[in-house]
């Protein structure tokens, strides 16, 4: 343990890793710590030795070995736990798209249960729009208990405003203590007002959700750091725990048209404000065809290791065999070479293909992230350390300008055989 | 906006800053133009610098946080061949009392960082991510200033210092002085090798605060002439081998490659072991010494540094003569601006102030070295393994007389290498470096 | 008209790079960088103010190195800059910046009323995109997310139309002014600074606001304002893999191997050998 001049025995940063997220800077009683270039710094002839930065740092970068210190987890907050208590339920945002429940609500609700069923509660569904009684219906079939519904000519399309509006007014009447939504362009839009609103935490782009044991808490689990490393995040004395969860993060449960609950419908109250009108809807032709990659059973995923015009064409020939679509990593976009609407990753679309075969993709975590959910990954690159046949099923090591020929050659033999 | 200014200084590395500080210090309206995004951004860790020119900058450097990794107390010589060596080493209490900091290791990036904070902190403006491209100047070729890659980015001034290195192109575009030739310029690659500090203190037999250099020559460089050093950092070694650009292009040996063989070297090894390679970089050395320097200034511009081949490749000094011919170019500059004349009469202050001081008597002692070097290649070769090869008959205890030991080494030296080429590379060798 | 763009300084994520051993986070040598995002906010910003005239602030909140981008802000065009930077803001998450950086605006407005805030969709290191909405929220602006276009300000009627990305398309949609937008990359390209502007940046002033300076209720401040924690933070575990064939000597082998490796999973083959049941 080093000491500073007063013969205290102080508390040390290993900048390798400190990820920045400045939570010491705030608990330093004394103020001896300050960011420098990202990374927290400790000034040793200020620092008390008190050890309460080593207490709550989430990620071990703080040394401090004082004797009788043992780790916990952050000091408690007076916070009454009576008031959490109303809160009860696990509630999920059904986003509806031209009519239907879209596929992540599902996915949500099917979650959903897991986490009720471990609290000992209900699932619930929030429903806003109009003509809506056939969601409702859907909703409870995929394994909501109650769905609550505000059914207004107001919210047809998506506004931002009313609808943030009407999923507050949602919470602050249902009280449920989690509160899911869908990753997606309208979810992402709708959960920061609605936290903003209800004045609680919000995880966005949870990649996994789990119930601490005792505690009964949610555990938000997701990538940060630009997809480097993964956080798990909790939200202790607010209420409803807010997350939105990323598509095909989890598995559509079975739909049970047979299945019973209740469906409460809630009256509406439009905000008085002027709001935006929508002049024109302009459908997606940048993948040529409004292609959406998540929609396929295979993909063959260029990375930058193939990243050439002359490879394409093979790329396309092989994704005909195996009965799907040519997708990329983020480099290929950035190259120009494919629209950004068939990126995987972290920052494109999270895929979970029956076949996901992957040519010069090196597997950054960014692009792990987005496709470890297939059913089988083959992988290809001529880097034999290359991260991405750490999760690959079958991997070739080898030059994908020779291999995707091959490849070709032999799967139209396979193919012909049978 | 367009704003005039008495100095441009083109690149923020020790040469251009050392200019700038001084200036800065007289009040001169000073400001330098960098090509990376931060000054040193071009460079790696493991440097030596040296105490006394950074001193005639920044007197008090030691105590204003100068990010200083070791100081060298020890400094070892070794002759490799490719299975063993020979090692000289040299320590004394001297540098870690009253010559301390007579030389010190600095990691560049953050060195030439903390520099480029002093000058701004002495008023100097210091403009990063941008490149100079060519010089203005007038009807009478007089340098009155620099363009730049950036809109609206002409800059008037009354003197203009080229610092910008050995990888000039504004030099060579402007014709100040001749693209070097691949026999001046040394192809050198680096490795930072992450090790705890305690390991390092344990295999260096030092203290923390102090460090050791090794400089390395033998056939390690495959016959090349070249060089290799290790420098110990805090928690770190620097790792840099290199040899002459043009050997490199004749054996097409890659430079990758002989590091690689290097870092496996008996007497490499275990210094590395365990360790964490953590940078990797190639950069360019000016080695071609007194013959290559060029006209070093003119109307209205000066040449500091690398870009004006100031580097000694015998004791790869380097960045003090950067230093000290920054000072000497702010000197000459205090004295132009007093008599409001920058022509080239004045600023030839410049080079005889270069002349009478270490830099170009150093350099101009060691002035056939770098063809010395280039002609004998054997140095790199036959002499070490024949060294090594003695060294390794007299110790191996085998029942052998030490006589017919001798015997069997005179033996093959003399097949080898005749008495007169030897007795030729000895005083040829002497001769370079007298 | 006043554009306020607000800017986060962030790790350069991309040259993150993971130790394959430790599989843990290599942090050292990440220079911090601007929001790339948030960078093409701002030049969304500068082109408004280049057309319609006006002022633009650039508003950020971080450590006081954090002046840094806004400097790089100023020297492209920004007319003024303000640093959020007070321990008391230390910790913040989203909910918590949201507050301070709102607090801020409000006070920027008092001087000159506020037309647009531009903020980046989301920033690099957390990707969280929930910044902008929290700030319209509590402003009570109109809120554009995902802005890939800005068609045109009418002045008159005080209006905004914008091109915004959602699900399997974009809409043009107009909406009343003050509005909060957060834009896509694809929106603009960086300016690069001019010589002068990048000169007359590193001697302009950044104005450091404090707590205080915001007038803002310290519970709601920092880490005290923020509801959610951080409980642990760990790589994603390393896997194993399954075998893999080397076609550097034997290219067909290695792909025969490959495909017989793959397809010795019966119910996968069979699925696969049917085209996937089309």
């Amino acid at each position: 343990m080093p000491e500073n001049s007063k013969g205290i025995e102080v508390a040390e940063i290993l900048p390798d890793k400190c990820i920045g997220c400045q939570i010491c800077v705030a608990e330093c009683p004394v103020g001896a710590i300050e960011m420098s270039n990202g990374v927290a710094l400790i000034d040793p002839e200020v620092c008390i030795g008190c050890g309460e930065c080593f207490e709550v740092c989430p990620v071990e970068a703080i040394k401090f070995e004082k004797k009788g210190r043992a780790k916990k987890m952050r000091k408690p907050e007076e916070v009454s736990e009576g008031a959490l208590a109303g809160y009860q339920g696990v509630a999920v945002f059904i986003e509806s798209v031209n009519g239907h429940g879209a596929t992540v609500s599902w996915e949500l609700v099917g979650k959903a249960k897991e986490l009720a069923e471990k609290l000992n509660t209900r699932v619930i569904g929030f429903l806003l729009g109009h003509e809506v009684n056939d969601i409702a219906r859907e909703a409870i079939a995929y394994g909501c208990d109650d769905v609550h519904v505000i059914d207004d000519p107001f919210l047809k399309t998506y506004l931002s405003k009313p609808y943030g509006k009407a999923l507050t007014d949602l919470c602050k009447k249902v009280k449920p203590e989690i509160c899911l939504i869908g990753a997606t362009p309208v979810g992402r839009d709708l959960a920061g007002i609605v936290a903003t609103n209800l004045e609680t935490g919000l995880t966005a782009d949870c990649t996994g959700l789990d119930i601490e044991e005792g505690k009964n808490l949610l555990l938000m689990t997701r990538p940060t750091f630009g997809g480097n490393i993964m956080a798990t995040i909790f939200c202790e004395h607010h209420r409803p725990q807010m997350s939105t969860v990323r598509p095909r993060v989890f598995k559509t449960p079975e739909k049970n048209t047979a299945r019973t609950g209740n469906t409460y419908h809630n009256g509406f109250e439009p905000p008085d404000a002027k709001l935006p009108e929508l002049i024109d809807f302009i459908k997606d032709v940048a993948a040529g065809d409004g292609v959406d990659i998540t929609r396929f059973p295979a993909l063959v995923v260029a990375g930058k290791g193939a990243c050439d015009l002359e490879t394409m064409p093979l790329l396309e020939e092989l994704a005909g065999l195996i009965g799907g679509l040519v997708a990329c990593s983020r480099p290929v976009v950035e190259a120009g070479l494919m629209p950004y609407e068939r990126q995987v990753g972290q920052t494109g679309k999270t895929v979970a293909p029956k076949l996901y075969l992957g040519i010069g993709v090196s597997g950054a975590v960014q692009h792990l992230v987005g496709m470890q959910g297939s059913e089988k990954i083959i992988a290809v690159n001529a880097d034999p350390k290359a991260p991405i046949f750490n999760v690959a099923d079958v991997g070739i090591i080898g030059d994908y300008k020779k291999v995707v020929p091959l490849l070709i050659e032999q799967l139209k033999k396979t193919i012909q055989r049978n | 906006m367009q704003e005039n200014y008495d100095v441009v200084i083109v690149g923020a590395g020790p040469a251009g800053i050392s200019t700038a500080c001084l200036l800065a210090e007289k009040g001169i309206k000073t400001i330098v133009i960098e090509r990376g995004e931060y000054p040193g951004a071009k460079n790696i860790s493991g440097g030596v610098l040296y105490g006394h020119d950074l001193a005639a900058i920044i007197p008090d450097f030691t105590k204003k946080n100068c990010p200083i990794e070791r100081n060298i107390i020890e400094s070892r010589l070794w002759f490799l061949a490719q299975t063993g060596g020979y090692s000289l080493s040299f320590r004394d209490r001297a540098f870690h009392e009253k010559q301390a900091f007579n030389a010190f290791t600095v990691g560049r990036a953050r060195f030439d960082r903390w520099f480029a904070e002093q000058a701004k902190e002495k008023g100097v403006l210091v403009v990063c991510s941008t490149v100079v491209t060519d010089l203005l100047r007038d009807s009478n070729k007089r340098v009155i200033g620099v363009t730049t890659d950036r809109p609206q980015g002409d800059l008037k001034a009354k003197v203009v210092v080229l610092a910008d290195g050995i990888n000039s192109p504004l030099a060579a575009k402007t014709g100040f002085r001749p693209e070097p030739k691949p026999s001046h310029i040394a192809l050198a690659v680096k490795e930072v090798i992450e090790l705890p500090e305690e390991i390092i203190n344990e295999r260096f037999n030092t203290e923390t605060e102090h460090g050791v250099t090794i400089e390395i020559i033998g056939e390690i460089t495959r016959g090349m002439d070249g060089i290799a050093v290790i420098y110990t950092n805090k928690n770190s070694l620097s790792l840099c081998i290199g040899a002459n650009l043009s050997d490199f292009m004749e054996s097409k040996v890659k430079p990758y490659e002989m590091l690689e063989e290097f870092k496996q070297h008996p007497m490499v090894g275990p210094f590395i072991k365990d360790g964490r390679a953590k940078e990797y970089m190639a950069h360019w050395i000016a080695e071609g010494g007194y013959e290559t320097i060029p006209q070093l200034y003119g109307d209205g511009y000066l040449i500091a540094g690398d870009s004006g081949m100031l580097f000694n490749a015998l004791h790869r000094e380097g960045s003090n003569m950067a230093m000290t011919s920054g000072r000497f170019a702010a000197e000459t500059i205090v004295e132009a601006l007093a008599k409001d004349d920058f022509s080239r009469k004045t600023l030839a202050g410049y080079v005889s102030r270069l002349q009478n001081s270490y830099v170009i008597k150093d350099l101009k002692k060691y002035r056939r070295f770098n063809a010395f070097r280039l002609q004998h290649h054997e140095l790199f070769t036959t002499l070490p393994r024949l060294g090594t090869f003695a060294a390794q008959e007299m110790l191996t205890v085998d029942g052998v007389p030490k006589k017919e030991k001798q015997k069997a080494i005179w033996k093959k030296v003399r097949k080898e290498i005749s008495l007169f080429s030897m007795i030729r590379l000895l005083w040829k060798g002497w001769r370079s470096v007298k | 008209m006043h554009f306020i763009c607000c800017i986060k300084q962030v790790p350069d994520t991309s040259k993150v790079k993971i130790d394959p051993e430790t599989n843990t986070l290599i942090r050292s040598g990440v220079e911090s960088i601007a929001n790339p995002y948030d960078m093409v906010a701002l030049e969304a910003a500068l082109t408004l103010k280049d057309t319609y005239g006006g002022i633009v602030t650039v508003l950020s909140m971080g450590p006081p190195q954090a002046e840094q981008v806004l400097r790089e802000a100023v020297s492209l065009g920004a007319d003024e800059a303000i640093l959020l930077s007070d321990r008391a803001f230390a910790g913040a998450d989203t909910l918590a910046t949201s507050y301070a950086l709102t607090k801020a605006i409000e006070k920027l407005a008092q001087k000159t009323p506020v037309d647009i805030v531009c903020c980046g969709k989301q920033a690099i290191d957390g990707d969280t995109a929930q910044v902008g909405p929290g700030i319209a929220t509590r402003l009570g602006y109109t809120q554009f997310t995902y802005v890939t276009e800005i068609k045109e300000i009418d002045t008159i009627n005080a209006r905004i139309t914008v091109k915004r990305k959602v699900e399997g398309g974009s809409e043009i949609i107009r909406g009343p002014l003050p509005a909060v937008l957060t834009v896509e990359l694809e929106l603009a390209k960086p300016r690069r600074a001019s010589l002068p502007r990048l000169i007359h940046s590193l001697k302009s002033e950044v104005s450091l606001w404090n707590a205080a300076a915001i007038h803002g209720d310290n519970q709601k401040l920092g880490l005290k304002g923020s509801p959610t924690w951080v409980k642990k933070i760990f790589s994603p575990p390393l896997k194993e893999g399954g075998p893999r064939f080397d076609a550097r000597e034997k290219p067909r082998q290695a792909v025969e191997d490959c495909l017989k490796t793959l397809l010795a999973d019966e119910t996968f083959a069979f699925q696969f050998l049917n085209q996937w049941g089309r």
